[in-house]
């Protein structure tokens, strides 16, 4: 069949509505490669058609679906495989999406601060929530890396029968709790030398809601509202 | 070409692209917590399905991650561009595993009379807005066969059923009414 300009226009415009199927649609693809013009005439068409797509309501995915695409694409981990946890972080992150409550801010790390923690630094944040001026929580070492200081700004309580729980976040690996997070307090998290150590590692800190009293599991159980990042001070 | 404005996070979507064609994971994150949803949603949509509609998503992710470098502004908006690999994906998987909407050949039978069926009301409007409007200056045929094939992946067969016409009539509706719009969107 001979590329006319009509055809070409025809098919650019069947190929992106899908509606050229089977061998038509693989020799259209054919065309792609061969030809610039039918690239562009297939590129408007995809650019126009899009636009149908803006009145699609958005939908979260669950979690497993980010946790299948980072096991395609990078499947060796088996250190991650016997602690049953793997890419608990990202999942974690995308629950929080999911719960629509808050996006935590990333703080970007700066370069070099892989490193391990030098003696004097401490870590610090805060826990925010998307649409507010003001932090939900502030947060810092004190007492020698020994304590985490968290201090309540904007938080409100968590609904009857609730409670937050603080976690923090392992690069690989279950969450390990700091206990129950109250409002309208400062709360000193007394950090285990296991605790201080994944803390620095990772830096990452999680909000779950939970049952009154915490999770009963160990685990996190209830939706993970907030995830953050702590820095270097 | 022109690149579209309509999309606030255009110059941000650029720049995780970019670190994404240099390999930083930490971007690709954050591009999926970003449009996952919308993608998602669009791939719903189509497929009528969620197990398909999920891996359709992963593929399209896997996709993006191996193909970002190949974005670039003739491709219109880098949104556009991820949700159109998102979309074929889930028309390939669609056809072939040859999926048919759950209860999908009832509904479609409701199209002709009610003018609603598989294509929600919403959609509908949505479809007019867009496209600067050039969608309304098409035949009632012509426009619903362009959005259902569109929104729902309709194949042309189940278009001459949803529409009660011959196929080949369906196929000209579809080819005339694309032309009409490219016309329309050039005046």
């Amino acid at each position: 069949m001979k590329k006319t300009p009509e055809r070409i226009e025809s098919l650019a415009a069947e190929y992106v509505l899908g509606s050229l199927k089977g061998q038509a649609r693989s020799r259209f693809e054919r065309w792609m490669m061969e030809s610039g013009r039918v690239r562009q005439e297939v590129w408007y068409w995809e650019e126009k058609l899009g636009q149908l797509s803006d009145q699609v309501p958005a939908r979260e995915p669950p979690a497993s679906v980010w946790q299948a695409i980072e096991r395609q694409l990078w499947p060796q981990k088996p250190a991650a495989r016997s602690t049953g946890g793997r890419g608990l972080w990202p999942a974690w992150s995308l629950m929080a999406t999911a719960a629509a409550l808050v996006m935590a801010v990333m703080l970007v790390q700066q370069p070099g601060s892989q490193a391990p923690p030098e003696p004097g630094s401490r870590l610090s944040g805060a826990i925010v929530q998307a649409d507010a001026s003001d932090p939900l929580w502030l947060v810092s070492e004190s007492g020698g890396q020994r304590h985490l200081r968290m201090r309540s700004v904007a938080a409100s309580s968590a609904q009857t029968g609730k409670d937050y729980e603080l976690w923090v976040v392992p690069a690989e690996g279950n969450p390990l709790s700091l206990g129950v997070v109250l409002v309208g307090d400062v709360l000193q998290v007394e950090l285990t030398d296991e605790a201080r150590t994944m803390l620095h590692e990772s830096r990452t800190l999680a909000i779950s809601l939970e049952p009154e009293g915490g999770s009963p599991t160990g685990a996190p159980t209830g939706p993970v509202l907030h995830v953050t990042k702590l820095y270097e001070l | 070409m022109t690149t579209t404005t309509r999309d606030p996070d255009h110059e941000e979507l650029i720049r995780l692209l970019l670190s994404i064609a240099r390999s930083d994971r930490r971007a690709f994150q954050q591009l999926y917590q970003k449009i996952s949803a919308r993608m998602f949603g669009l791939c719903l949509k189509l497929a009528g399905q969620q197990e398909l509609a999920e891996e359709a998503l992963q593929d399209a992710f896997v996709q993006i991650w191996h193909h970002a470098s190949e974005y670039h502004s003739d491709r219109g908006s880098p949104l556009s561009w991820m949700l159109t690999i998102a979309r074929y994906r889930t028309l390939d998987l669609m056809r072939s595993r040859a999926v048919r909407r759950a209860g999908g050949e009832e509904h479609l039978e409701h199209l002709e009379d009610q003018r609603s069926g598989p294509l929600d009301e919403s959609l509908r409007s949505a479809g007019a807005k867009q496209l600067t409007g050039c969608l309304d200056e098409l035949s009632d045929v012509q426009r619903d066969s362009i959005l259902l094939s569109y929104y729902r992946g309709l194949t042309h067969d189940e278009l001459a059923m949803a529409l009660s016409s011959p196929i080949g009539t369906v196929k000209s509706w579809i080819r005339r009414g694309l032309m009409a719009l490219k016309r329309c969107l050039e005046r």
